[in-house]
């Protein structure tokens, strides 16, 4: 039997706030299957980021379980590995060229040769800027370095990809052709995606829909209203 | 090539047009103290080294003394020149007199030195600015040249040694008068205190003013090429008896040495503060690199990166910088002493002062002589002292947890 890309278990966590805590999370539990999709949406300041650091290992519970493809190892070695992130901001680093932002996850992981610079070009011909690698970042519009991200999020082969609101400093035309990116090539590889967004539209595109309330994730089902987030 | 060496490379030199300001400030911050430091720690080891030569060349690379006088020395001396290593021994008598000439008298140090043997130890030839060694006999002396200035002396001229005997034969109511010598030679070493109190005559004459008879004071001893002062002198001094004793260069002239070496110790480390202002800014620069790259430093951790390859990644900016810094610096500390005579020339002549220089410094070109030691001294501590400038940068960078950093989005 399979064991899914992504499990948690009555994952908790609380941030102090002077003299109390604030529970943020409280006993959340989700599964994800290779090549499905999620997404997560839930009004700003609900713990849909601290939920997402949580899930990337990024940051500790303060109490539950995590475990990608069932092991609990979770540390940079493996996030190398079997991890891919997008975030709203992009991140790219502004020293290096499109085709060397995608590369970054290959040499973090080991080392790259010949087969990884194929494999970016690859990528940046996948995301439609087979044109742009030679380009820097700032020589490159909004949408266009959310794709470079993206493709750097996959160079890795990762069996788990996790995007933060990939959308939210795009334009709508932009946000839309990320969102069918993400979740063709998530198709396509077989890698599961949690997408956490603001956007109805974008979450409806994704296999479950998650809400995230009250510290805790409420699925929504398609014959349920819109939920508004 | 690790990703943290590749990045820490793309940091300091962006690819596209981007002009590494940053990058280009910190390494010339750091040639700077570099080229300082080459050129003040050759300019003095050239006057170092003109010492060396000027003592090496006037009394050999080790002296052997006696307490008193040393007594038979042609059996000393064959006794010297059997030690492996030796080349030769040169006998020598050594006193302070009065010279007088017109009524005006000095009181310099007479050598006596043994015309025969002098040149298998000594060079003294070469400082020769008037007449020649070849002239000296029992009756003549060759005078240091700042000497000779004062006196008023030149050769041909005569002038009065009184010797230090006088006062031992007046105690016996004997009368000893003056030696009166002839002038054949004007020597310069071109340094100060030689120059002012240096006079040479043969051993004989000294012999006969310091009532030596057919003793001496030492021995100029020349060594092979190659051989150690210290262990030449250890060496001899296997051989001798307990009375007399043989000394380096170095031993014999250890205060003037310390001085010279502490001189040249308080440049360096005085300069040196170039270097480690230029680390300063280093840090400065790095620090402002890593609070402005935080959000990058989150997705690092994002994509695996460990915290001490995070750490590396600005430390070895550190350590690029310090290694560019330190080959810049050593090719303008070079290009410089390659010019320095005409910069030193070109300010003389342009306030009409080219004599004056010649004639205090006693050269005619800046001398420089640069060590291996401390070439390797600069390079190291400026290497260490940049990496340890991007240590507190790299700390910082891998005490910031990715979940924070890209929190502060």
């Amino acid at each position: 039997m399979n064991e899914p890309a992504l499990s948690a278990h009555g994952v908790r966590k609380s941030y102090p706030s002077g003299d109390r805590r604030i529970e943020v999370l409280r006993g959340i539990d989700l599964a994800v299957e290779a090549g499905t999709s999620v997404s997560i949406r839930g009004e700003s300041g609900s713990g849909k980021s601290t939920l997402l650091h949580l899930l990337a290992g990024l940051d500790a519970p303060d109490a539950g379980t995590l475990h990608w493809g069932g092991s609990p190892d979770t540390g940079p070695a493996r996030r190398a590995d079997f991890l891919g992130m997008v975030f709203q901001s992009f991140y790219l680093i502004p020293e290096l060229d499109a085709h060397a932002n995608v590369l970054m996850a290959r040499r973090i992981q080991g080392g790259i040769g010949p087969a990884a610079r194929a494999r970016a070009k690859d990528l940046l011909a996948r995301v439609g800027l087979s044109e742009r690698g030679h380009h820097l970042p700032t020589q490159l519009s909004g949408g266009e370095r959310q794709r470079v991200a993206v493709a750097r999020a996959l160079m890795n082969s990762p069996r788990l990809l996790l995007a933060d609101e990939p959308t939210g400093n795009l334009d709508e035309g932009s946000g839309d052709a990320v969102i069918d990116l993400l979740l063709g090539l998530c198709r396509e590889t077989g890698t599961a995606l949690v997408l956490v967004t603001h956007n109805a539209a974008y979450a409806r595109k994704t296999g479950r829909q998650f809400l995230l309330r009250e510290g805790q994730l409420h699925e929504v089902l398609d014959s349920q209203p819109p939920v508004t987030g | 090539m690790p990703w943290f060496i590749y990045l820490a490379l793309k940091q300091l030199f962006p690819s596209g047009k981007r002009f590494p300001f940053f990058t280009v400030i910190s390494v010339f911050g750091v040639a700077l103290g570099v080229m300082v430091l080459i050129v003040t720690t050759s300019v003095m080891g050239g006057f170092h080294y003109g010492i060396e030569q000027m003592i090496v060349n006037s009394q050999g690379q080790v002296q052997v003394k006696s307490a008193t006088q040393i007594v038979d020395y042609p059996a000393v001396v064959r006794q010297v020149e059997k030690v492996p290593g030796v080349v030769a021994a040169s006998p020598y008598a050594y006193s302070s007199v009065m010279v007088q000439y017109q009524g005006r008298p000095v009181y310099p140090f007479l050598t006596g030195i043994d015309p025969g043997s002098i040149e298998k130890v000594a060079n003294l030839r070469k400082y020769m600015v008037i007449g020649s060694i070849d002239d000296l006999d029992d009756d003549s002396v060759i005078v240091g040249s700042a000497l000779a200035e004062s006196l008023g002396v030149t050769v041909g001229d005569t002038i009065e040694i009184y010797s230090p005997l006088i006062i031992q034969k007046l105690e016996h109511d004997e009368l000893f008068l003056p030696r009166s010598v002839h002038v054949v030679g004007i020597i310069e070493f071109g340094h100060q205190q030689l120059d002012t109190s240096n006079v040479y005559c043969t051993l004989r004459l000294a012999q006969d003013l310091y009532g030596l008879q057919s003793n001496v004071h030492g021995l100029y001893v020349r060594l092979q090429d190659g051989l150690n002062e210290d262990e030449g002198a250890k060496r001899i001094n296997a051989v001798l008896p307990e009375n007399i004793r043989a000394y380096s260069w170095e031993d014999s002239w250890s205060d003037f040495l310390w001085v010279l070496g502490l001189e040249k110790s308080m440049i360096f480390f005085m300069l040196f503060i170039i270097v480690i202002v230029a680390a300063f800014s280093v840090t400065s620069s790095l620090l402002i690199s890593v609070i402005r790259k935080t959000r990058e430093i989150g997705l690092l951790g994002a994509l695996g990166a460990s915290p001490r390859q995070v750490a590396a990644c600005f430390c070895i900016q550190g350590l690029f910088i310090g290694v560019l810094g330190t080959a810049v610096g050593l090719g303008l500390g070079f290009g410089a002493l390659a010019i320095r005579n005409d910069v030193v020339m070109g300010i003389a002549r342009a306030t009409e002062r080219a004599e004056v220089l010649q004639r205090f410094y006693q050269f005619s070109q800046l001398p420089a002589h640069t060590s291996e030691s401390d070439v390797v001294l600069t390079i190291v501590l400026t290497i260490v002292v940049s990496t340890l400038a991007g240590l507190l940068p790299a700390w910082r960078a891998a005490r910031l947890k990715p979940v924070e950093a890209l929190r502060n989005e």
